[in-house]
């Protein structure tokens, strides 16, 4: 060791290892990150980000889809959105990728335990709250009911439904699929409701003085769930909320993710709704 | 700390002594007028005169344009940069306390490897200057932070280290310095009003100045271009022919219209909220530096404003308070 500080701007390295089709534009890639990256990764709360390389292309926050695996892999769900998410769809196994972080806040599943908790997803916004879901599964017992309400534009965009369903019949999780739009189906095929996430949350009943809220989607659906927890009982403390922001260095020092006088990518991504409150712009 | 007396016909010879301590840059005027810090290669074209640069000098610590990384076969390399030494002579105060607010956002930590090589090579030398209708400078005579400031007086300058950095120039020079004529010289005088940390709520609040404000703003970015501690940035990354590549920050600017832009959703569509942003950022501070003031008074954006928008209007005293600010 030289003792020169890191480089907090260098990836470190990582491979990809494989990829699943889980919609027509949108995959999980399980990545292997080099043993210089194990360390900070083990640390990953549900919520943090990473900022993933593809070299040539450049860097994306991504919230990871799952905590490292036993041997440090991580899945990542992405959207081919850009000029770097093509990029990494158009990878194969092999390739060379960069890994930076964990960054900024997760859910904060200590302050969780004993509680019900709700999750709350909007199209991709499944990704990092998957993440959450996994690990309230794991420690099945600190939790109170666990419910997970997902809601995609169509069937074909639902991410992770074989799998969620599965999930759901161990008894683990109540489960909620909402789709927006559905086409007509054969007799004998999946389905599930049609309409929106907050149609779905206003008929719902559950213990809203104790539950915590956690969710993530697309930015339009934020007020109309806000609306519907604040509406129901669910304390501004206790809702949590996963912002998106344009994070190109992950350190607090760009500056394109203020929210107020925060910043997305060091005080966030995940707030409390109470820290947003005072914010017209947040959401 | 010690203070001595550099009469004005040694001003060359002292210049000549700095450049043992790193190429020497300083303010000069162009042919069209245009004052910008630039290398002193004759002692003619130091400028001392000069109000204020376009371009203040953070270009010396954050370049337009500078590599972060380098690639090549999959891999990324820093490419923290060989930092040149300067001295860079001739820095109004103002600057100087731009260069101590970038300071505490790039030296924080973890420390930005490419600001702090470049850091590490700067000497400044500070001079006191004559304030003209843009200034609203806000620190105090004598609390700039550099390595030597020289204040201008009857027929020299009063010279005081401040960093041991300074003490190594003074000492370098000391042929040339005098103990300080007594009774001492009257400084120039120099007027503070510094600017008090700004309400948030302010950003957030109707007052009718923010529409009139966001009716005449051309998203130009100007003020933020030459603001000495505007400093966010975009990151960008290029493949060359031969397989490798670099990723490469350069100055963004948070008037243009992609600054908040995400797959899908603008959070600050309108110039109204991206002014607001400015003020915010400017004004209250982001994070760690909330309540920080980081506009130094230099008027550079007052100066640059092709619509004359002064932002200092919605804070001014004497401006009606609609209500709901406090």
């Amino acid at each position: 060791m030289t003792g020169a500080p890191l480089d907090p701007h260098l990836p470190y390295p990582a491979t990809l290892l494989d990829r699943r089709q889980l919609s027509v534009d949108t995959a999980l890639f399980r990545v292997a990150p080099e043993p210089a990256g194990l360390g900070a990764l083990s640390r990953l709360v549900p919520g943090q980000f990473v900022q993933l390389s593809v070299p040539g292309g450049g860097e994306v926050p991504i919230s990871p889809a799952d905590l490292p695996g036993a041997d440090g892999t991580l899945e990542l769900c992405v959207r081919r959105v850009g000029h770097v998410t093509q990029l990494l769809h158009d990878a194969v196994p092999g390739q060379r990728l960069g890994l930076r972080g964990p960054f900024g806040t997760g859910f904060p599943v200590r302050e969780m335990a004993g509680s019900p908790v709700l999750l709350l997803a909007g199209g991709l916004g499944i990704a990092p709250l998957r993440s959450l879901l996994f690990h309230l599964l794991r420690h099945r017992d600190e939790y109170g009911e666990i419910t997970l309400m997902y809601g995609a534009r169509q069937p074909e965009l639902m991410l992770f439904r074989e799998e969620l369903v599965a999930l759901a019949g161990q008894g683990g999780v109540r489960l909620y699929l909402t789709v927006d739009f559905a086409p007509q189906k054969p007799a004998g095929d999946f389905s599930c409701a049609v309409g929106l996430l907050p149609g779905l949350l206003r008929g719902f009943s559950f213990d809203a003085g104790s539950s915590y809220a956690a969710i993530c989607g697309p930015p339009p659906l934020y007020r109309c769930l806000v609306g519907e927890l604040e509406g129901a009982g669910v304390a501004p403390e206790r809702i949590f909320l996963s912002l998106e922001r344009r994070m190109r260095c992950g350190i607090g020092r760009c500056c394109h993710c203020a929210v107020g006088q925060m910043l997305c990518c060091t005080d966030g991504p995940v707030f409390r709704l109470s820290e947003l409150q005072q914010i017209p712009e947040a959401l | 700390m010690e203070i001595s007396y550099l009469k004005n016909h040694h001003l060359a010879q002292f210049l000549e002594t700095l450049r043992l301590f790193g190429a020497l840059h300083g303010p000069t005027v162009s042919e069209a007028g245009v004052a910008s810090f630039a290398p002193i290669t004759e002692p003619a074209s130091l400028r001392l005169d000069y109000g204020r640069t376009l371009i203040p000098p953070k270009k010396y610590l954050l370049p337009f344009r500078e590599n972060l990384l380098q690639f090549r076969d999959g891999s990324y390399q820093s490419a923290a940069p060989a930092a040149p030494e300067i001295v860079l002579f001739g820095v109004h105060p103002c600057d100087l306390d731009g260069i101590a607010y970038l300071d505490r956002v790039f030296m924080a930590d973890p420390p930005d490897p490419c600001y702090a090589a470049r850091r590490a090579g700067l000497t400044l030398v500070g001079v006191s200057c004559a304030p003209d209708d843009y200034c609203f400078c806000s620190s105090p005579p004598g609390s700039a932070p550099c390595d030597l400031f020289l204040t201008s007086c009857e027929g020299g300058f009063l010279l005081e280290a401040k960093t041991s950095k300074g003490e190594a120039v003074a000492s370098a020079a000391r042929e040339l310095l005098l103990a300080p004529p007594s009774p001492p010289p009257t400084e120039a005088s120099l007027e503070c009003c510094a600017l008090k940390p700004q309400d948030p709520q302010l950003r957030f609040s109707d007052h009718p100045l923010w529409e009139r404000f966001a009716e005449l703003c051309l998203s130009c970015g100007a003020c933020s271009v030459c603001c000495p501690t505007c400093y966010c940035f975009d990151v960008r990354e290029y493949s060359g022919l031969s397989g490798g590549g670099v990723r490469l920050r350069e100055w963004d600017n948070c008037l243009f219209q992609g600054h908040g832009e995400v797959a899908g959703a603008n959070f600050r569509e309108t110039r109204l909220e991206r002014l607001r942003y400015r003020f915010l950022h400017k004004y209250c501070g982001f994070s760690p530096l909330q309540g920080v003031v980081s506009c130094v008074g230099c008027g550079r954006c007052k100066a640059a404003c092709p619509v004359d928008i002064d932002l200092r209007e919605l804070i001014a005293p004497g401006v009606p308070d609609p209500g709901g600010l406090s």
